[in-house]
């Protein structure tokens, strides 16, 4: 009969997901997803099969559990031990703790982030970024997670808002655009280099940053205004300079004020046109304060990132940053290097120790807070909890909502033809007490399974 | 005429669902025989997918040996828009069983030379034998495939204008745009439906009593195409309830009764099809045609003889419950003593090898 085709079909490396939740948008969809192995993507799978006749070589049927596109986290500083703000002597040491570092990370449902470098001396920054740029040429699934490009957090920052940045590093950029290539070195700032930096946390009240803006996002660098004292009023000239995203909201920042609602009032601004009548009163007496009429932005509102570990925010803090700008919602661990390792007590620089709790570190084992160790999946479970939200809403802010602040829509972030098949499969249970657990049951790389078990 | 009331279109549904299966089953299709099945897209026929799927995720059911044809595409959208019928059978049907893409035939809307794709769509269905059961729905204006009133009833695949309330009702697909709705199809032909060699229509909703009333009460007519089933030797209709309001009670209660009949009689309104009874037929051409001295034997013992019934139909071999064994009784086990089996030797393996030392 020369309408049937033989049985035995050539492999055509096609795994076909069956049974399952898919994240799209805000929304959990019931439908397959096919993936290839050969290319690494997620495939348009009526066109493959109508076009190609392929069908899949595997069918794996995931029981209804979700499953998601792989975690972004555009903030971490380190993992398991090893700190990117660390470059050892020994030269092939650094490159091989971040090897490891992806494959680690990988587990947790992390597929791709932005190695993050906060406030260093210059010598600092020339020998760690040749290492820290894109990492996913070779599609490579062993290679673990991937970077997408440094993330410098300083060192052009304020000294009253430094955190626990370095105040002996901080830099201002009076002569403008030359003194962050004098810092990071002009060949980490070039779009034509391999190892050009992704974001820059930049502080915009400092002299000279706001020129710099303009400058890096023509270069295709992302700006973050962070760890700043800038009013409303500066940081809406951030965002009409070209800055799209804030590091940590309310993090290490002016909180808000009723009268300068600061960097966290660029969220209640609207970029649509609507019917205002201005803010300021038509005659002004000294003793009226006036407020400049800027609530209408002709920019989008910014990206934002949201530590959600309990201890750096309250979480009505959380629900209230949600509800200004959902789709700007990006969550981050802001994890140092600590994170990934069993609870316990570690030296630190100084001859210091830091103790390990969960996600809490602590120094000397004081009430000192050093940092966080949270890891993104408990990020997404508390902001699913703490906001009464769905899954997808959670999942979103770690995946499609840093991919569009990244400019990867398309690539990353996404479960549409063509992305690529970075994925991850999440369990879902509910305790006794409501409280939604969500654990990472299978974690997905170019098309391939890196780390649970698939049957 | 075979007509099926049920209930709901869900029973309707699941009836038809429940035939296509037996008769894929009792098929037995094979690479090199391939069970030949014309599909249709619709409101109506979704349930039916939506149970074949259940039954092959179940694992009651393979379409890997179905060939199948579809029945129409619309010209001139992508084959990836989520109205074109590719996306309706991929998404309610294709992707969720073990059909061979290669084994799919969905008209091309977007060919180079469209009448080409018709031609080599006609003959197609020829390389594959024919088309052994079309499944169809219709339209509230009877038209079956988009064989739109007025189509001729010997049409054969083509190129088709559709109707003007073909366009608006399809709007509502298209976001109510009317210049977005394709005015053009390609469909199989009234007289390609009637080659096929069983027929069975769903028609659900109080919206289409009108087509079927004038379907099955009236006479063939070229403004409700699906009449022409009339003129089929073994078409089904299977409706619900609602769908039969503008039928007469008559009409309702005589194939009513003929299905009150037979399942009294022990077997369900299953006619055998040109398939089935195209076997039994070259046994008996082969019965009449030989010398009267050779006995048929080892037919019976495939199909077992049909009991004898007042209504000349015959009992379908898979309607019979019970196991093999059972129906050969030791009188009817003659045929394993045929001097066939004689020469067949039963010597121990042992005894045909000549010892080494001999």
């Amino acid at each position: 009969m020369p309408s049937a085709i033989p049985k035995s079909s050539p492999q055509t490396g096609i795994t076909k997901f069956t049974n399952c939740l898919l994240v799209k948008g805000d929304r959990l969809v019931k439908d397959d997803l096919w993936i290839s192995s050969v290319t690494g993507k997620i495939l348009q799978s009526q066109e493959v099969f109508y076009e190609h006749q392929a069908t899949a070589d595997r069918i794996l049927d995931l029981g209804g559990r979700i499953l998601a596109p792989g975690f972004i986290d555009v903030q971490l500083n380190g993992w398991c031990g090893f700190d990117f703000s660390v470059v050892p002597n020994e030269p092939s040491a650094y490159p091989k703790g971040i090897r490891q570092v992806n494959k680690k990370l990988i587990e947790t449902g992390v597929t791709s982030y932005l190695p993050t470098i906060p406030s260093q001396k210059k010598e600092l920054y020339t020998k760690a970024l040749p290492h820290l740029g894109p990492s996913g040429k070779n599609r490579d699934p062993a290679d673990g997670a991937e970077s997408l490009g440094a993330h410098v957090e300083g060192p052009f920052i304020s000294p009253t808002k430094n955190g626990i940045h370095t105040l002996g590093v901080l830099q201002t950029p009076t002569s403008g655009f030359s003194s962050l290539e004098d810092c990071y070195g002009s060949a980490h700032l070039s779009p034509d280099s391999a190892t050009q930096i992704k974001k820059i946390t930049i502080a915009p009240e400092l002299p000279g940053a706001l020129s710099c803006i303009p400058q890096l996002t023509a270069r295709n660098i992302i700006v973050s205004i962070g760890h700043s004292e800038a009013t409303f009023e500066t940081a809406t000239s951030a965002i009409s300079a070209g800055a799209t995203m804030i590091t940590h909201l309310f993090n290490a920042m002016r909180p808000l004020h009723h009268r300068n609602p600061g960097i966290f009032g660029i969220l209640g601004t609207s970029a649509s046109p609507r019917s205002s009548r201005s803010t300021s009163p038509t005659s002004t007496s000294p003793s009226t304060p006036t407020f400049l009429s800027t609530s209408l932005s002709p920019h989008p509102k910014p990206f934002f990132g949201i530590i959600a570990d309990g201890i750096h925010l309250h979480p009505t803090s959380i629900t209230i940053a949600y509800a200004s700008h959902p789709t700007g919602f990006i969550l981050v661990t802001d994890a140092m290097a600590l994170a990934g390792l069993p609870d316990g007590t570690y030296p630190w620089t100084n001859g210091e120790l830091i103790t390990k709790r969960g996600a809490q570190l602590t120094l000397n084992d004081s009430e000192t807070i050093a940092g966080t160790s949270i890891t993104l999946i408990q990020c997404v479970e508390n902001f699913v909890n703490w906001c009464g939200i769905g899954v997808a809403e959670g999942v979103r802010a770690v995946t499609e909502t840093p991919a569009k602040m990244l400019g990867l829509r398309g690539t990353k972030g996404g479960l549409e033809p063509g992305c690529d098949a970075d994925l991850v499969v999440l369990g879902e249970a509910v305790s006794e007490d409501g409280w939604k657990e969500l654990r990472v049951e299978q974690v997905w790389k170019f098309g391939e399974c890196v780390h649970g078990e698939t049957e | 005429m075979r007509l099926l009331i049920r209930e709901d279109p869900e029973a309707a549904s699941r009836y038809i669902a429940d035939y296509i299966i037996d008769r894929i089953k009792v098929f037995d299709p094979t690479p090199e025989k391939p069970f030949v099945l014309g599909l249709p897209t619709g409101s109506s026929p979704e349930i039916i997918y939506m149970i074949l799927v259940q039954r092959y995720k179940d694992g009651d059911i393979s379409f890997r040996n179905v060939v199948t044809f579809n029945m129409d595409e619309y010209v001139g959208i992508p084959r990836e828009h989520p109205e074109s019928y590719h996306s309706f059978m991929y998404k309610h049907f294709f992707s969720h069983v073990d059909v061979d893409p290669g084994n799919i035939h969905i008209l091309n809307g977007n060919a180079p030379d469209l009448e080409a794709e018709c031609i080599a769509y006609e003959e197609k269905i020829k390389q594959a034998g024919g088309i052994e059961l079309f499944l169809g729905g219709i339209g509230p204006d009877g038209h079956i495939a988009f064989n739109e009133p007025g189509s001729s009833m010997k049409s054969r695949t083509r190129v088709k204008t559709l109707a003007y309330d073909t366009i608006i009702a399809n709007s509502r697909f298209f976001g109510n745009d009317l210049t977005k709705v394709p005015k053009m199809a390609l469909t199989v032909g009234v007289q390609t439906v009637l080659d096929a060699r069983e027929i069975v229509i769903i028609i659900t909703g109080a919206h289409k009593a009108l087509a079927l009333q004038k379907c099955i009460e009236e006479g063939v007519n070229h403004m409700w195409t699906l009449s022409s089933l009339q003129l089929h030797p073994h078409p089904m209709i299977v409706v619900d309830e609602d769908a039969t309001l503008e039928l007469r009670v008559k009409t309702v209660k005589y194939f009513k009764s003929i299905e009150n009949v037979a399942s009294q009689l022990g077997f369900e309104q299953i006619l055998p099809s040109e398939a089935r009874t195209g076997a039994k037929r070259n046994a008996i051409i082969e019965q009449l045609q030989s010398p009267k001295d050779k006995k048929p034997n080892g037919f019976y013992v495939l199909a077992p003889k049909p009991p004898q019934l007042a209504i000349s139909t015959a009992v379908t071999p898979e309607l019979v419950p019970d196991s093999m064994s059972s129906r050969i009784s030791p009188e009817d086990s003659t045929p394993l003593d045929n001097p066939v089996h004689d020469e067949v030797s039963f010597k121990a393996m042992s005894q045909r090898i000549t010892p080494l030392g001999a």
